[in-house]
């Protein structure tokens, strides 16, 4: 049996707990961005359709824009800015987008980012159609998928080294 | 260091390129901005190249309006082939005036002097360029006689350099303008009228006949309707809050009149007042096409495309006090400062315009409109306001790539080209700032703007052309995007020479060679042709492995920008391969190779990223892409119905860069896109024998042009699913719309049953704490508040509107409020009504109210229930009048329609069966009335038992699926599945509550555990006398054709019901294939579910699902919902057409 529906949340957000409203609905996205200043994870249809806007939460990918905040409560959530160590060196997964240039405007950036982590959480020695597939819900319009591609293969051979 | 005034340079007419500080750190200056194509670091290595100085000693600053020349829009890929020049003569300049002072100051001839990494050394002594400052505020004048580094001396330029801003965006560090924040800043949302896309007409800024600012000021975060003209907006403290006062806005437009008839593109623009150009008369087209042997007339059609950015525009105003300043991220920050010095009445130099990078933009998209709506909200407020566009905004209003129309006629003689006539029309502009059209600043005639003509002339000698522009204005907003009007142009031209050469019998490269002048773009052909692999062929080879053909395709271009004749960036050259499914007609871009000249090189790597970018981008354009309209407006809004190419479909992509280190840089942008469409079109001919001459390739186009060309039809396995059976429809077409569970308001005037007395029912206090926790189970238990709430309104105050077969009635507020509730009920009046459907005053309720399951309930539940509902909040609430039709609205009808089908009595435990049992029995058919909507009705509207008890109905559009007997146990449904649906919303592999089915599980979470087991396994002894051994597998899904629909699945749709990983946490719980409303016998449910979404309750653990009315039209909606019958219930009859 529970009691009633609690009006503010608590979820972690790289690494820091956070209490968030849920009573207007309002989705993670605005609240990442607006209230909490991490602006990493891009608006870019508010439908899930681009994937410009991916978090993870508990390591999984979640497009932010229709995820309302009451969904979070007690979650792990962990976006673009949580990925670096606390010296500055890049996570893996940037070091290879950076390596590779897998961007050109760099806006849907964060989602390939995100996606490719996630990808190589459970394949990580991805083929190329391997990586095309997972990333085939993240638009990029600049034509960067040559790149982007590149920079999951490279992403997959420095976690690889990370994890030897 | 004392602080040193820079030492700068400027030109001669006192704009400054290059500042050098003390520290001797440079800073460039260009009037161009980064579109996100890197040539911030290509103008960075230009820069420190001339200079000698490491490239993180150089900072470029670029489209700020108060630091930056003026240089024009960046447009046609003219920043490095134009804007870099002055900028680098500048760094030439200063290195001069450097070495000539270090030279007095170190005493020593200037050819004696090193410099190294921004030091100029003699012998042990050295000077950095800040020590060489000399006086403050001095400047020098750009030199055009400073000597420029030779290309043999780079060392920068020419190598790879890595993206300087991609280390800040990869942590989320870069302030793109959508992550502008301004100290004080609110929000502002748009309210654009309905004339969407449009720009001329008198319609356009005097549409707007009024709104109602009362019915949204007390919205939270209010600040102010704005409204000049057209323009409409609401400001909020926060966006979201915008965005509802936005939508809540009932605002009052005039109807906008209908465009000409888009879908017959080609005639509609020919139709259209255009004035002819005419640019080439070489020889005389008349005798040269008389003189030839073999004449083709051909029509090339392109289609109107979304630039399509991925962040939609954002911008930023402070009006502050009549000096703005205005974060934007425009192509054309000059350009905007000038419309807003039109918008505002003020000097173009009271308004500084600082250019942020924004999403990727290819042309003219909303970047510079959005900025007029932030300024004029600013203006209304006098605080900084920001403004984003949503997707839809965005899509409906950006002004379009524009379709164009190129019709061609040419002869052959002896085998050579002899004549060429080509007529275009390209119906743009430059996008006329949309705040000067909605607010009448400007006026909303017809602009034309002479932009047609790029690449318009052949690259090839032909003795008799004739070439000629047709300028015409917008017929929607439209302005230049990538290629502009050069990529259709060379859709002309490479097409038709390739059908030259395969009327003249020729190689097609060899007959293009045969006709080029130019020494540079014959080389660029024959070196793509030879690295590329290209098959020599006379005539289309129509390679074919079962339904599969592929082709080679080629096709080359000199993209010319500018005013004609104009100026040209680099050339480029494809070639490529497809492989085409004969039967879908789908066209796989396998692999592209590229060769182009660009003459020097600045990085590398630069120059390919913008090869691979237009290589993906106009594939996706040329077999995907086109804006569709209704009769007003375009019709995109969103991803779902335009379809930008996908990781999955992306070629592979080679690439040739010629080397010329010597000759100057060339733009290159754009080149590599135009000749794409060409390409792709002759590499279909190759493979098919078949000519595309209308852009987007899509599967539908190919298998038309297929099929009239005598290919097989489509295949059986690719097919739609069969056409339903008629008969079952009817049958079931009874069980819909019948009805909730809900108290309602007596179907007849006249009392049936003696009235009952009103009383003070006994105080809240009198009843104990454990009576009230068990009434508010039953109540839970009982999901009374869900159907005794209206949306929105007072809880259990009635009001809900429930359609029934015979009329509406609306749900009773049952808060003990004396006047309108239950507060003058007694025990008595409470129990006749919850056991017999009448209430106190003695009518009948219509058993929409589930009297009929109530009757079985405990006396003490019964009374805890009533204990219970007298502690609820009071809310005063008039109940509306049912409105029933004949014969339910007469006095005898429902006293009889009791005497048929009611049975007033206790439910009485079965001895045979266990306490859990018989408790779970008792939950599922008296208090929790499972039937009301489990259970089908008759044609009298009484649920019906024996066999057919709790095997599914459509409720209200909602299927209440089978959760007894063989289909229920079919689904997999077992005590297990039941007990998790219950307690969470979610039994894993079957199901997860939706609709009203996800407040009635929310509700349940107030119910003892132990209840929920119980009814879990009453409700597992219905299924299991009917169980399978194993239940049926999901059904695989149907191979479907590839059509629109099928790609607004896969664009809309997949992200979440086909995901591409495990565990996406915005996902579906339930694969589609067991969706019941998939599964539905009508197709209500889904298309409720697409067009509102879904909305988990709190208390679950459920997702959500965004709705699309407002992305889809309802032929969308239906299209979308059969689509998803027939591909994931194959083995169900397919839902009639609406």
């Amino acid at each position: 049996m529970t009691g009633p529906v609690a009006t503010t949340i608590t979820t972690t957000i790289n690494g820091a707990e956070h209490r968030i409203d849920r009573a207007d609905g309002r989705m993670l996205l605005d609240v990442l961005r607006d209230d909490l200043g991490l602006t990493g994870a891009k608006y870019g249809c508010g439908m899930a359709q681009c994937g410009a806007c991916t978090v993870l939460v508990d390591g999984r990918p979640a497009r932010a824009c229709v995820l309302r905040t009451g969904r979070v409560a007690g979650r792990n959530i962990t976006t673009l800015e949580g990925l670096a160590e606390p010296d500055g060196r890049l996570h893996p997964v940037q070091q290879a987008f950076l390596e590779c240039e897998g961007a050109q405007c760099g806006y849907c950036l964060n989602g390939m980012v995100m996606t490719t982590l996630a990808l190589l959480a459970d394949t990580p020695a991805p083929t190329e159609a391997e990586i095309r597939d997972a990333l085939r819900h993240n638009l990029c319009r600049c034509g960067t998928h040559t790149e982007i591609i590149a920079s999951a293969r490279r992403a997959a051979e420095l976690m690889g080294d990370r994890n030897a | 260091m004392p602080e040193t005034a820079p030492l700068e340079v400027r030109d001669a007419s006192g704009r400054t390129f290059l500042s050098l500080d003390a520290t001797g750190h440079v800073t460039g200056y260009c009037g161009h901005v980064d579109l996100g194509t890197g040539v911030q670091t290509a103008l960075s290595q230009i820069v420190a190249e001339e200079l000698d100085l490491p490239l993180e000693r150089v900072t470029m600053v670029l489209g700020d309006t108060s630091r930056t020349p003026d240089q024009g829009p960046t447009i046609a890929s003219e920043t490095i082939q134009v804007s870099s020049v002055p900028l680098r003569q500048a760094a030439a300049t200063l290195r001069a005036a450097l070495l000539d002072r270090a030279r007095l100051r170190l005493n020593a001839p200037r050819e004696a002097l090193a410099i190294e990494a921004g030091r100029i050394h003699h012998a042990e002594r050295c000077l950095g360029y800040g020590d060489l400052i000399e006086t403050p505020g001095e400047w020098l004048e750009i030199d055009p006689e400073a000597p420029l580094k030779p290309a043999a001396e780079f060392r920068l330029v020419g190598q790879k350099t890595g993206r300087r801003d991609l280390p800040d965006k990869l942590v989320g560090a870069h302030e793109f303008i959508h992550d502008v924040v301004v100290a004080g800043m609110v929000h502002g949302h748009v309210v654009r009228p309905p004339y969407a896309g449009r720009d001329s007409g008198d319609f356009v800024g005097t549409s707007l006949i009024g709104y109602d600012e009362a019915a949204v000021a007390d919205m939270p975060g209010f600040i102010a309707i704005v409204r000049e003209g057209d323009f409409l907006g609401a400001v909020a403290e926060r966006s979201d809050q915008a965005r509802a006062i936005a939508e809540a806005l009932p605002v009052q437009w005039r109807m906008p009149p209908p465009l000409p008839d888009m879908g017959d593109l080609a005639g509609t623009i020919r139709a259209q007042p255009a004035t002819p150009r005419v640019l080439d008369t070489t020889g005389s087209i008349d005798k040269g096409l008389d003189a030839s042997d073999r004449v083709l007339r051909r029509s090339y059609v392109w289609p109107y495309h979304l630039h399509g950015s991925i962040g939609p525009s954002c911008s930023v105003a402070d009006w502050n006090d009549g000096a703005p300043i205005l974060w934007t991220g425009s192509q054309n920050p000059h350009m905007l400062r000038g419309d807003l010095a039109t918008l505002t009445g003020l000097p173009p130099e009271r308004i500084d315009v600082r250019r942020h990078q924004a999403a990727g933009c290819y042309g003219r998209n909303c970047a510079d409109d959005v900025g007029g709506d932030a300024l004029l909200m600013s203006r209304a407020v006098g605080r900084p306001v920001r403004v984003q566009l949503t997707r839809a905004q965005e899509t409906l209003w950006e002004p379009k790539g524009a379709g164009q129309i190129m019709d061609v006629e040419g002869g052959l003689k002896d085998g050579a080209l002899h004549a060429y006539r080509l007529d275009t029309w390209y119906p743009s502009n430059r996008g006329p700032n949309l705040a000067l059209l909605l607010t009448g600043a400007i006026g909303n005639e017809p602009r034309p703007v002479p932009m047609g003509d790029r690449t318009v002339v052949p690259p090839y000698s032909i003795p008799n052309k004739r070439i000629t522009v047709h300028d015409l204005a917008p017929i929607v907003r439209a302005a230049w995007m990538r290629g502009v009007s050069a990529l259709p142009n060379t859709f002309a031209h490479e097409c038709f020479i390739d059908e030259m050469a395969a009327e003249a019998g020729a190689d097609p490269v060899a007959f293009r060679l045969k006709h080029v002048a130019d020494p540079r773009q014959a080389e660029l052909i024959r070196q793509t042709a030879e690295k590329a692999g290209w098959s020599e062929q006379a005539g289309p080879r129509l390679r074919r492995e079962g339904r599969m053909a592929y082709g080679q395709g080629f096709a080359f271009a000199t993209y010319v920008h500018g005013d004609f004749p104009g100026t040209a960036a680099a050339s480029a050259a494809w070639v490529c391969a497809v492989a085409i499914d004969t039967q879908t007609g789908e066209v796989t871009l396998s692999r592209v190779f590229v060769g182009q000249d660009q003459g020097l090189v600045i990085n590398p790597d630069g120059v390919r990223q913008q090869i691979h970018g237009n290589v993906h981008q106009t594939a996706g354009r040329v077999l995907n892409e086109s804006v569709s309209f209704d009769a007003i407006t375009p019709t995109q809004k969103s991803w779902a119905d335009y379809s930008v190419i996908r990781m999955d479909e992306v070629p592979e992509v080679e690439t040739l860069l010629i080397e010329r280190p010597d000759e100057p840089p060339l733009g290159v942008g754009e080149s590599a896109a135009v000749p794409s469409a060409a390409a792709i079109s002759n590499a279909i001919f190759d493979a098919t024998g078949v000519r595309m001459r209308e852009a987007p390739f899509t599967p539908e186009r190919m298998r038309a042009a297929l099929r009239e060309a005598g290919y097989d039809a489509v295949a059986v396995d690719a097919a739609p699913a069969p056409r339903p059976r008629r008969g079952l429809w009817r049958r079931a077409a009874l069980a819909l719309g019948t009805i909730g569970s809900a108290l309602t308001v007596g179907a007849v005037g006249i009392p049936t049953a003696r009235s009952l007395p009103p009383v003070t029912p006994p105080p809240a206090s009198s009843f104990s704490a454990e009576l009230l926790e068990q009434g508010r189970q039953v109540f839970a238990t009982g999901n009374c508040s869900h159907c005794h709430t209206a949306v929105g309104g007072a809880a259990n105050a009635g009001g809900l509107a429930v359609e029934t077969p015979f009329g509406t009635i609306w749900t009773t507020n049952i808060t003990p409020d004396p006047e309108t509730g239950l507060g003058r009920w007694s025990f008595a009046a409470f129990d006749r009504a919850m056991r017999r459907g009448i209430s106190r005053d003695g009518s009948n309720l219509y058993p929409a109210f589930p009297y009929t399951s109530f009757a079985g309930m405990s006396d003490e539940d019964m009374f805890a229930l009533y204990a219970y509902m007298q502690t609820l909040e009071p809310v005063r609430s008039e109940t509306p009048k049912p409105q029933m039709l004949a014969p339910t609205n007469l006095r005898l009808a429902n006293a009889g329609w009791n005497l048929l089908f009611h049975q007033n009595r206790r439910l009485e435990p079965d001895p045979a069966q266990s306490a859990e049992w018989n408790r779970g029995r008792y939950l599922v058919e008296t208090v929790g009335h499972c039937s009301a909507c489990h259970s089908p009705r008759n044609a009298l509207a009484a649920t019906k038992d024996g066999a057919a008890h709790l095997t599914g109905a459509m409720v209200k559009g909602w299927y209440a699926p089978p959760i007894a007997g063989p289909q229920a146990a079919a689904r997999g449904w077992d005590k297990d599945a039941f007990a998790a649906y219950l307690k969470s919303g979610h039994a894993s592999g079957i199901a997860s509550a939706a609709g009203p089915m996800a407040d009635v599980v929310a509700n349940l979470q107030e119910v003892e555990s132990a209840d929920l087991d119980a009814m879990a396994t009453y409700l597992a002894s219905l299924t299991a006398d009917a169980a399978p051994v194993r239940p049926a597998p999901e059904p695989a899904p149907a191979p479907m054709l590839n059509t629109a629909t099928h790609r607004l699945f896969e664009n809309a749709c997949a992200v979440c019901h086909e995901p591409a990983l495990e565990g996406i946490v915005t996902a579906a719980q339930v694969p589609l294939g067991q969706s019941m409303a998939v599964r539905a016998p009508s197709p209500e449910t889904a298309e409720i579910v697409i067009r509102e979404g879904l909305r988990a309750p709190d208390a679950l653990d459920l997702a959500d699902m965004p709705g699309f009315a407002a992305e889809l039209s309802e032929t969308q909606i239906a299209d979308l919902a059969r689509y998803l019958r027939a591909r994931y219930a194959p083995d169900l009859p397919a839902w009639p057409e609406p």
